[in-house]
């Protein structure tokens, strides 16, 4: 049964969420395009290649849809067939790409997309797609809460609990810190001599404050608190309902901390 | 005829074929395939003959050739062959948001997911094409029931 429910097959992601996978499978091949133009383009911001920034919001949002399509087979399928849901996702699935295709087109027209309020049209349109980013957030909310309501999932207690709130947290977490994020003048806290000087992939600041290491732990609540729970009831089943409150708080904590470092001016590491 | 006039003439007849293309999910009955007929095959046929008829009588005596980039911009210093060149556009991007439309409708597309592409295709041909081709992989053909 565990083994089953487990299974991340194509088909079975497809059969579960369809729009979700559709739209998951379209912007991972709308990489190919934007991976090609980083290789083309000379253009760079803060030292490194302009097309960067597309291509990490393209794979950090084919990772949450397909994240979201692996849980939705603990969604009781009724939620996914009424009027209002489907309304709402399409909602949510729009803010997707239009939040993409705001990035990608910054990029292309050699300008910011976050924190730009060079003209009175990128301001605005900045402030629109912070609503676009809490909606498309809010989506893990309302999975999380119907799989916690849901009393047919087939799951261990403890591991039913560590998806459900890996997935309602994930929200209040990521508005937390990315709200606080918007609200600055910029995602670094302090002045770097040189932005370039970053952890690897991740490009976070190695010399001063950078908020998006909070903001990209308070986004992977959705996946972190799940996987502890599923290594809980897979190695320890006598304390997993413990382990399992344990591991969420720990991780709130863990997002929360790196929050106040960062506001403190400080790295994440040197 | 000045190829000024030709131009807009054959810009006009585009643009009449996507204004079609862009409405014929909306029509009743058959006339969404008559739609299609009209917009990705008489339109492009006509811009077509159009592009060999400017061929025939003008590439003889225009300067460069398809064998370099340095060729390929000779040839389009000339009015006609640029002409030529962006009637083949024209007619090319018709045919492939004909083929779009037609993808569309076999496969249960929904038309606010093709609106977007159609307009891609009408701008920027190829972007479109290879957006059109990814839909195509996510929406599977309906089998008949």
């Amino acid at each position: 049964m565990t083994a089953l429910t487990l299974t991340a097959a194509p088909n079975r992601l497809f059969s579960d969420a369809p729009a979700l996978m559709r739209l998951s499978v379209l912007k991972a091949l709308a990489l190919l395009p934007l991976w090609a133009a980083m290789a083309l383009d000379i253009r760079q911001l803060d030292g490194v290649s302009i097309w960067l920034k597309p291509v990490k919001f393209h794979i950090a949002l084919v990772i949450y849809l397909l994240t979201l399509a692996f849980f939705a087979r603990f969604v009781p399928q009724t939620l996914f067939r009424r009027r209002t849901y489907r309304a709402y996702q399409a909602a949510v699935l729009t803010a997707i790409v239009a939040e993409l295709i705001w990035i990608g087109g910054a990029a292309a027209a050699g300008t910011t997309s976050h924190f730009n309020d060079t003209t009175p049209a990128m301001a605005i349109l900045y402030g629109l797609m912070g609503l676009a980013a809490t909606l498309l957030t809010s989506l893990s909310l309302v999975l999380g809460v119907a799989i916690l309501r849901n009393p047919a999932t087939g799951l261990a207690p403890a591991l039913h609990r560590a998806i459900g709130w890996g997935l309602t947290l994930t929200l209040p977490l990521t508005l937390i810190t990315a709200g606080t994020m918007s609200a600055s003048s910029g995602h670094f806290v302090g002045t770097p001599a040189d932005p370039a000087n970053a952890i690897w992939l991740l490009g976070w600041s190695r010399e001063v404050g950078d908020l998006r290491v909070s903001h990209f732990l308070a986004t992977h609540t959705l996946h972190a608190v799940p996987v502890a729970g599923w290594l809980a009831v897979r190695f320890a089943p006598a304390l997993a309902g413990g382990l399992v409150w344990g591991a969420g708080l720990a991780w709130v904590a863990l997002v929360l901390g790196t929050f106040a470092q960062a506001l403190l001016g400080l790295p994440l590491i040197r | 005829m000045p190829p000024d006039t030709l131009f807009q003439l054959a810009t006009m007849a585009a643009l009449a074929g996507w204004l079609l293309l862009a409405v014929a999910r909306a029509l009743p009955g058959t006339w969404p395939d008559r739609a299609i007929l009209l917009a990705a095959r008489a339109v492009p046929a006509i811009l077509s003959v159009g592009y060999t008829a400017i061929t025939l009588a003008h590439w003889s005596s225009s300067p460069g050739g398809f064998g370099s980039l340095t060729d390929v911009m000779a040839l389009f210093t000339a009015p006609w062959l640029t002409l030529a060149g962006w009637v083949h556009y024209l007619a090319f991007d018709l045919i492939v948001g004909g083929w779009a439309v037609a993808q569309g409708r076999s496969r249960g597309i929904p038309w606010p997911v093709m609106l977007p592409v159609l307009a891609l295709t009408f701008l920027f041909g190829p972007a479109g094409f290879i957006a059109a081709l990814a839909l195509t992989a996510v929406y599977p053909e309906r089998t008949p029931a």
